[in-house]
């Protein structure tokens, strides 16, 4: 719709010319009696070599320089310069590995995720099926209401309160809010892909005598995969970097996820650059590896997400 | 029909979504309320007192408070601006035919995968005064008195700070403006280049408000996320030096540490009270749309 207004409306700021049927043949003689073609291409080339170096200028040399920097001595590491170490020490990588419990922070981070995505895909695409599917005024109002979770952030101070009320442990605890906090975006892809799944598919199989469980989890479930990828892309991604709903909840060694472990290793060795470049190459590979093989879903993932949420 | 629907989407299926969503969400943000409404110190509940809205009222009065205020204010105005506007720029140079451009995309886009430790700590080092590269490559430029503390200097660290937040974001504002940018049919641009549009009128009358959706969007979802900022904040500076850095986000985290639960509710309040007015309209714009289509 808006597409058509604007080419109207290019129409008749520039009202010379409607497009004919040879519009291929007059955009080539266009081009080549005004734009230099040279001229053009040489804009290409400008452009070319500015971005790259504005990409490696700013985004490629901070991960140079931590990446090397993580196998130099204390000393050289200190000085954080571009030069190669003069001898290349993986035993930074076991120091900091013995030192701090980056690799309990794994472990914790794994688990907290894995649940916490599990939980989310479930339960947000049974709800957003009822709440999608049955056009009542107490679904809408419920459907209302998940959309706050978006608009509002998780409310962690009394959420802290409320779990020890409940004597639940922090690791529970930072479990169930974690999960909360990415739900409502969840509810609501789920609920937008599901429009586009016609609801006498429904009818048919109920027809055919489906069970509404076998009906959700055997026909519908299975049409909402690419939606289902989005949810666990972002989630995931929340979740696995969450610092600042964690940070209140986890609050002793034992229960720390990765970025928990890189916050207070840094506390504790300042001046060992070595080993906290070691920390943050470490803590940050998983994420790198999973996005730079997946990076095509990643991005799709994520940006789909942020349309709609 | 309507037992036949009912039955065939019973609530049953909801319900699980619901109750956690009720309990961890809804009755920790109505307990948030009636919490900002007391003077409640420490764990023990028998001893709070009823407050009114004294501790809203504290955000406004006191001078610190203000100040976070009108920081969460200057943060979420500098990234949106600075995130959006390089992020509109980067899209339309890799919407064309350069070199490399799937991989350019790629390491644009690496920032936002990162957690905000790791890219805190980062920047720490770049902006290291006497060794970081900032600094290094100033002097070698022979501009070495540019070269500041960049993350302790009260006037300077806040600015600092956003820069960290913009070079984590702009890729991936950038591929939302991208994926705005490939939804324009190229025959408008043929039109265009038939009548004769410069490329400033290309990118004014064309691109422009053909990506104007996925500009809002990009928008709104910087702007909010500038207010709630905390994080980046709390792991460069921690609100220092002294109040120069302090945000909303962090006004909270420190009067949770130190037990003052009605005053950092009704901060976490306010904010979140900031943030709806902001991007309420935009989802009520995104719902009609949706209508439309």
């Amino acid at each position: 719709m808006n597409a058509n207004r604007i080419t109207e409306n290019v129409a008749g700021l520039f009202p010379c010319g409607k497009r004919s049927e040879k519009s291929a043949e007059k955009v080539g003689t266009h081009v080549a009696s005004d734009t230099d073609p040279n001229m053009r291409k040489g804009w290409l080339t400008f452009w070319t070599i500015a971005l790259w170096l504005v990409g490696g200028i700013t985004i490629l040399i901070p991960v140079y320089l931590v990446v090397i920097n993580s196998f130099k001595s204390k000393t050289e590491a200190a000085l954080m310069n571009f030069s190669l170490p003069t001898k290349w020490l993986f035993g930074n990588y076991a120091e900091m590995i013995a030192d701090g419990g980056i690799l309990t922070g794994l472990k914790n981070s794994v688990i907290i995720t894995v649940t916490c995505v599990a939980v989310i895909v479930l339960f947000s695409s049974q709800l957003a099926f009822v709440l999608q599917r049955r056009k009542s005024r107490l679904s809408s109002a419920l459907s209302k209401i998940m959309l706050l979770g978006i608009i509002i952030p998780v409310q962690i101070i009394p959420s802290v309160l409320f779990s020890k009320m409940l004597h639940l442990t922090p690791y529970v605890s930072a479990i169930f809010v974690l999960i909360v906090a990415n739900f409502s975006i969840a509810v609501f892809l789920y609920t937008g892909f599901l429009k586009s799944i016609p609801a006498e598919l429904d009818e048919s199989a109920i027809l055919d005598g489906a069970s509404p469980l076998i009906l959700f989890f055997r026909i519908i479930f299975p049409l909402l995969r690419p939606v289902t990828m989005t949810v666990i892309i972002i989630s995931f991604l929340a979740i696995w970097n969450d610092f600042g709903n964690t940070i209140y909840f986890l609050n002793s060694s034992a229960n720390y996820t990765i970025t928990l472990t890189i916050y207070n290793f840094f506390g504790d060795n300042n001046s060992s650059w070595q080993l906290v470049f070691a920390n943050v190459v470490f803590a940050s590979l998983p994420v790198v590896i999973v996005f730079l093989t997946l990076q095509r879903n990643i991005i799709a993932g994520m940006t789909a997400g942020s349309v709609k949420g | 029909m309507d037992r036949i629907k009912s039955r065939t989407y019973t609530y049953w299926l909801a319900i699980p979504g619901l109750l956690l969503f009720s309990v961890f969400f809804l009755v920790p943000a109505f307990f948030g309320v009636l919490l900002s409404l007391t003077n409640t110190i420490g764990i023990d509940f028998s001893k709070f007192s009823f407050a009114g809205l004294s501790n809203y009222a504290l955000i406004f009065e006191e001078p610190e408070l203000r100040v976070a205020v009108f920081n969460t204010f200057l943060f979420a105005f500098i990234t949106t601006v600075c995130k959006v506007g390089f992020a509109l720029f980067l899209a339309v140079i890799l919407n064309m035919k350069i070199r490399g451009r799937n991989a350019l995309r790629t390491i644009f886009f690496l920032p936002a995968v990162l957690n905000s430790v790791a890219v805190g700590l980062i920047f720490i080092s770049m902006m290291h005064p006497q060794t970081g590269f900032i600094n290094r490559t100033l002097r070698l430029l022979g501009l070495g008195f540019l070269a500041k503390d960049w993350l302790a200097d009260p006037h300077l660290a806040i600015f600092s700070v956003a820069s960290i937040e913009i070079w984590r974001w702009t890729g991936f504002c950038m591929v939302i403006l991208l994926t705005g940018l490939q939804s324009i049919p190229q025959d408008v641009y043929e039109a265009g280049d038939i009548d004769g549009a410069s490329p400033w009128q290309r990118f004014r009358y064309i691109t422009f408000p053909l990506v104007l959706p996925a500009f809002n969007n990009a928008f709104i979802l910087s702007l909010v996320g500038g207010l709630k900022v905390f994080d980046l904040v709390q792991c460069t500076t921690q609100g220092g030096p002294g109040y120069a850095t302090q945000v909303f986000g962090t006004l909270v985290f420190s009067s949770f540490s130190q037990g003052r639960f009605g005053e950092g509710c009704a901060e976490s309040i306010a904010l979140s009270i900031v943030v709806a007015i902001f991007a309420i309209p935009s989802y009520l714009g995104i719902q009609k749309k949706e209508v439309e289509t």
